[in-house]
């Protein structure tokens, strides 16, 4: 670390110096900063996630946020998305609404029950998989070429899903690697 | 003998002349048009894979004077002027050729208020390009913010805290920091304060890691077992989260240990210096507004089946010092007030599930050139009226004189 640090301050081309003037006003966003907050706490989300898992050689951990209790990176592109949530709905809801993110037909109770089962925390869910043009749904651009993998379940009276989500090539290469991940979730104690 | 006539000798035109004549000529504004048709046509394909910021700006941005298109990462061997600047030709053509040089009198009348009228848009472009502001605001139901935040640009902040609180935040411009790779370093001075910040390691998209959950591969700078990966732009440019180092100048030159302020943390990195404690911070630029949004009600209707769109709506109180007003904004229905446009955006959270809490977003643009599109539009649909009228006038007066006539 202290050659690192070594090198960071002898390959300094120059020193210049600007005084710093630009000023705004406190806004609704400034409220309450949390001061002295260590680094794992300004990085990663300090609050324990409720889901735990056993995270793949080659993915990458995000910080967790307000929608994604476990969140990873994974393939080449940079592209690939996986992501733990609870939700709110039924199972069937939230399978209907992953299918027409990539403009697929909804399911009905009977072909909702087709879909293969796979287990998530411990629940029995349905592995859902899709194809084609990606659209989150909050009016960011339309990605083709994406698929999805993932579990639904109902566990303790909330929806559990675990949601795969990147270029094709790599959602399809990334298939066991994922099943395996969902046997590993468990609830925290 | 054989005689002959002479012919009166042409009068040569001056250099002036000539480039007067092709700058103000028909040819020229055949080219600008056809040249703007093509940089949309490639910037159109473009930009489904390169993102639609940096596609704009390669082709309509000042600075970009020449470009080579690209097209499913193959490069165009067709090398083309910017857009930016076809449109200055342009607009240099219709003065010259549509205003000055075109024929006076009544019967062009029509013609010189359209040329009027394209030539106010062209202007009302250039004006939106240097001059407008652009920025979105998040807000949930039930919750208020009084702040736009930029769409692309990363800066540091460095706030002094009383009572829990910051008092004004002094802000270090990304046009300042966005250089600093490579390890080159930059010190910021305060006049307010008891401190200097030497920023470097900037990185345009990165991500802070531990050390312990993935070891660094670059040799990069390690702060408190982080540092921060590089990740590949993305194609949405708003996407991308910045960070860089910082290290604490103190008053009698020493430096404290490196520090990573990065745009993908939760908190600011904090400093106490003697009884005065500061944050320094990386987010998106903030712009204050001169109101405040309460966002009262959201909803979303989608197309059957679809997770596309079809109406966002979101009822809004606008708050100021003294009074209150509702307001809806909702798509193509922006809100202007106080030369600021509402546009409904978005909204969140991404693939929000049946009973979630949203979020509204909305686009705020501050544009002068605002509603100079529509005025343009006006103006011109005046001048193809009057043209219009003139010729049928002419028409039916020649109708009834061969009528007189037979």
């Amino acid at each position: 670390m202290l050659i690192v640090g070594a090198v960071f301050v002898s390959a300094c081309e120059k020193d210049e110096t600007v005084v710093i003037t630009e000023t705004r006003e406190p806004t609704t966003r400034d409220k309450s900063p949390k001061l002295f907050a260590t680094s794992d706490e300004r990085f990663r989300d300090a609050k324990p996630s409720p889901v735990l898992g056993d995270m793949p050689e080659g993915w990458l951990a995000l910080p967790a946020s307000q929608f994604r209790l476990l969140n990873y990176r994974f393939g080449e592109s940079g592209m690939g998305e996986v992501w733990v949530s609870l939700s709110a709905g039924t199972v069937i809801d939230n399978v209907n609404r992953w299918l027409t993110q990539f403009g697929a037909d909804t399911l009905s109770p009977e072909g909702l029950a087709k879909l293969p089962p796979a287990t998530l925390a411990g629940s029995t869910g349905k592995w859902v998989e899709a194809a084609g043009e990606y659209t989150s749904g909050m009016g960011d651009p339309a990605r083709p070429g994406f698929a999805l993998a993932g579990v639904v379940a109902a566990k303790d009276g909330q929806i559990l899903t675990l949601k795969m989500v990147g270029p094709k090539a790599e959602v399809e290469a990334a298939k066991p690697v994922l099943e395996q991940f969902s046997k590993s979730l468990r609830m925290a104690e | 003998m054989e005689t002959s006539e002479i012919p009166p000798a042409r009068v040569a035109k001056s250099i002036g002349g000539k480039i007067f004549d092709v700058l103000s000529g028909f040819g020229l504004a055949t080219v600008t048009l056809l040249l703007l048709g093509v940089l949309t046509w490639f910037a159109t394909l473009e930009q489904i894979d390169n993102g639609l910021y940096p596609t704009l700006n390669k082709y309509f941005h000042w600075k970009s004077v020449f470009l080579l298109p690209e097209i499913k990462g193959k490069m165009v061997p067709l090398p083309l002027p910017g857009g930016y600047w076809v449109g200055a030709l342009l607009l240099v053509n219709l003065i010259l050729g549509g205003v000055i040089r075109i024929r006076k009198g009544w019967s062009h009348v029509g013609n010189l208020v359209s040329h009027f009228g394209i030539i106010f848009m062209l202007i009302g472009g250039g004006v939106a390009h240097h001059f407008s502001e652009r920025g979105n605001m998040a807000v949930g139901e039930g919750e208020s913010s009084n702040a736009a935040e930029d769409y692309f640009e990363y800066v540091v902040e460095v706030s002094e805290i009383k009572d829990g609180q910051a008092e004004s935040v002094t802000v270090i411009r990304g046009d300042q920091i966005n250089d600093l790779k490579d390890g080159r370093t930059r010190t910021f001075q305060f006049p307010e304060f008891p401190f200097d910040l030497e920023i470097g390691g900037y990185l345009g998209n990165c991500q802070p890691v531990s050390v312990y959950e993935r070891a660094p591969d670059k040799q990069q700078l390690q702060a408190d077992s982080y540092y921060l990966m590089e990740k590949p732009d993305e194609i949405n440019a708003e996407s991308n989260t910045a960070g860089c180092y910082v290290r604490i100048v103190y008053r009698d030159g020493k430096k404290s240990a490196p520090a990573i302020v990065a745009g993908a943390s939760f908190h600011p990195f904090s400093v106490r210096l003697d009884d005065r404690v500061f944050t320094v911070d990386m987010r998106k630029r903030l712009w204050p507004m001169p109101f405040t949004v309460q966002l009262d009600k959201f909803t979303a209707d989608f197309h059957p089946g679809t997770a596309r769109p079809a109406k966002f709506v979101s009822e809004i109180t606008r708050i100021e010092k003294e009074s209150k007003a509702n307001v809806t904004i909702q798509m193509n229905e922006p809100m202007r007030y106080e030369g600021l446009t509402f546009f409904q955006a978005s909204y969140g959270p991404p693939g929000a599930g049946p009973g979630e809490k949203m979020y509204s977003v909305f686009e705020i643009v501050h544009n002068p050139a605002d509603k100079w599109p529509e005025y343009s539009l006006y103006i011109v649909s005046l001048g193809m009226l009057i043209t219009f009228l003139q010729k049928l006038g002419s028409h039916l007066a020649a109708t009834s004189r061969k009528k007189r006539h037979v």
